[in-house]
């Protein structure tokens, strides 16, 4: 490094500086740049990032594991059982990721980099939409539509947008529904609304090759309905929802 | 002592190394590139919010902040300047400000500054739509943004190279180390990436059974170019599935190496470019493209948009930078 600091000091009393802040412009490409204790810190703050980086998804990609040959119990029937509930000391946790995400988790949230980076894993799926019918107090059909809809939304973005307001809702629960269906009676107006949560099921290639249409009734699954009122409050899950499961008694 | 002696050795030929890795003065072409291509990507991505924005972004909407704050857990590290703006004059009036600074860093006016203001809008719209209507474009944005601010990004390609013409300083760019170590760390960030893609598609049946394309050409959600077709080819479909996941798999080793590097860089256009124009994920694809060009050298990317760029200057500044 001496060596280095000593060809800088000469090349730069050999040339007057630049008036510009470009000081080092004659620095050659991969000469080291910085004071060595400069480069200690940033060295340090290197470190410290890219382990923030890897903690992220290492944690998200990391599931809890029973141990080897764990005997699940049974039931009456001889049946077994279920696995067992996630905060049973039985499971397993994987202790380094889970800390150390932990341990760095407001810079991650700060920086978003909270991520998982799970593009298309674990697998490919279905993708879900909403459909929604908007009713007067008389009872009369005032609007319908869905979301995503190519036809509607546009340039590509914003119906993935849209794309991903009906895939997100699974993951966030019920009450994200009910504040989907209040904003659409807001824009539409209306006394009444019913969503409609589905799945676009996806065709193997021999139905694909047997001539089935990717969009055929069948493949489209109804998960979940919810009915909401205008005007009606949406808050935290009280405990009771009116998110129905078709064919679940409601 | 030997064994001491190479002990130290080692260590200071470790450091030599590192310091090379990262700390090595290099032409920011590269980041400069980035910055034109990413800052275009931040602008039209958040254009595209203006066409509903009151839905997406504004208190209530779609999802009510008071909603997604609580999904949040309400963290204090979890921010956004839209969970406190409430008039919707406000709103369009600081989402007209972060479309200017999204153009400004595009073009690389003030460039630094706008990168910074980049960043910290770009992270304020993810957060305002996680979860709801964010995806991985938002993610490799803010990552984008987040490196430009650490190096000269407006050193090149850029409206500030053009003022710095018109003040009749035609000196040549100088090598930076600030964009050497911005351009390894969005390097290292991306090999992070592949890898934990890769190893999430592991725990996937249909990854390992040659399929996982079909199934994502066959959502008709995401469908732009119909690929069924290759409904009656399973050999391709199987070729391209293991393919694309030992590309992932293999991505953070082979990137670094001189012969494979060039192998690794096409498949990933191939990759991207098919989820672009196959799956309708035109934004996503590109910007995981422009992040793939930090591992194209300053001198290769001087060589394709040099003489366009001298182009540009000349138009713009009368004259060209010196080489």
């Amino acid at each position: 490094m001496a060596k280095f600091e000593q060809k800088r000091d000469a090349q730069q009393s050999a040339k007057p500086a630049q008036p510009t802040a470009r000081q080092d412009v004659k620095r050659p490409n991969g000469e080291i740049g910085w004071h060595p204790a400069w480069r200690w810190m940033v060295s340090l703050l290197i470190v410290v990032h890219v382990a923030a980086v890897f903690s992220a998804p290492w944690d998200l990609s990391t599931l809890a594991a029973l141990p080897p040959g764990y005997q699940m119990g049974t039931d009456n029937l001889g049946r077994q059982v279920s696995l067992p509930p996630m905060d049973s000391e039985v499971w397993q946790q994987p202790i380094v990721p889970r800390n150390l995400r932990r341990f760095f988790r407001h810079y991650l949230n700060l920086m978003y980099l909270n991520h998982g980076y799970e593009f298309f894993a674990p697998d490919p799926g279905g993708s879900n939409l909403i459909r929604y019918q908007i009713r007067d107090s008389g009872g009369q059909e005032i609007a319908k539509g869905q979301f995503p809809d190519l036809t509607q939304q546009w340039p590509r973005l914003l119906y993935h947008r849209h794309m991903m307001l009906a895939a997100q809702t699974g993951e966030m629960g019920p009450e994200s529904g009910r504040h989907y269906a209040h904003h659409l009676l807001n824009v539409n107006g209306g006394h009444t609304i019913r969503l409609e949560w589905l799945i676009h099921a996806l065709l193997s290639p021999k139905q694909v090759a047997d001539g089935t249409p990717l969009d055929a009734p069948q493949t489209y699954l109804v998960l979940a309905n919810i009915e909401e009122t205008a005007g009606a409050r949406v808050g935290p899950p009280p405990g009771e929802t009116s998110v129905t499961i078709p064919g679940g008694g409601r | 002592m030997g064994v001491l002696s190479d002990a130290r050795g080692y260590v200071a030929e470790c450091w030599q190394a590192w310091n090379r890795f990262w700390f090595g003065a290099v032409d920011p072409a590269t980041l400069s590139l980035i910055r034109l291509l990413a800052g275009t990507m931040l602008f039209y991505t958040h254009l595209v919010w203006s066409l509903d924005l009151q839905a997406f972004i504004g208190q209530e909407g779609w999802l009510p902040v008071e909603y997604i704050r609580r999904i949040q857990d309400q963290q204090w590290s979890v921010q956004s300047v839209f969970f406190y703006i409430k008039p919707v004059w406000l709103l369009w009036t600081v989402h007209l400000f972060a479309l200017v600074v999204f153009f400004c860093l595009m073009l690389g006016f003030f460039s630094r500054i706008m990168a910074v203001l980049g960043f910290l809008f770009a992270v304020s719209y993810a957060h305002r739509v996680s979860p709801g209507a964010f995806f991985g474009l938002d993610k490799i944005n803010c990552m984008l943004a987040m490196y430009l601010m650490l190096g000269p990004c407006g050193a090149r390609y850029s409206l500030d190279s053009v003022r710095r013409l018109r003040r009749g300083d035609t000196q040549p760019v100088a090598p930076s180390t600030a964009a050497n170590l911005a351009v390894r760390l969005l390097q290292i960030h991306l090999c992070i990436i592949y890898l934990f893609s890769g190893l999430a598609k592991l725990t996937g049946e249909n990854w390992h059974a040659g399929t996982a394309v079909w199934w994502a050409l066959a959502n008709l959600e995401y469908q732009s170019i119909d690929m069924t077709w290759l409904a009656n080819h399973p050999i391709l479909i199987a070729f391209a599935t293991h393919v694309a996941l030992f590309w992932e798999l293999f991505y953070c080793a082979l990137v670094w190496n001189r012969y494979t590097r060039s192998l690794v860089l096409w498949m990933a256009v191939f990759v991207h470019g098919g989820i672009a124009l196959f799956m309708g994920m035109i934004t996503f694809g590109l910007a995981m493209l422009i992040a793939n060009l930090a591992f194209i050298k300053p001198a290769t990317v001087r060589r394709w948009v040099g003489p366009v760029a001298d182009r540009v200057a000349l138009m713009l500044g009368g004259k060209t930078v010196k080489s």
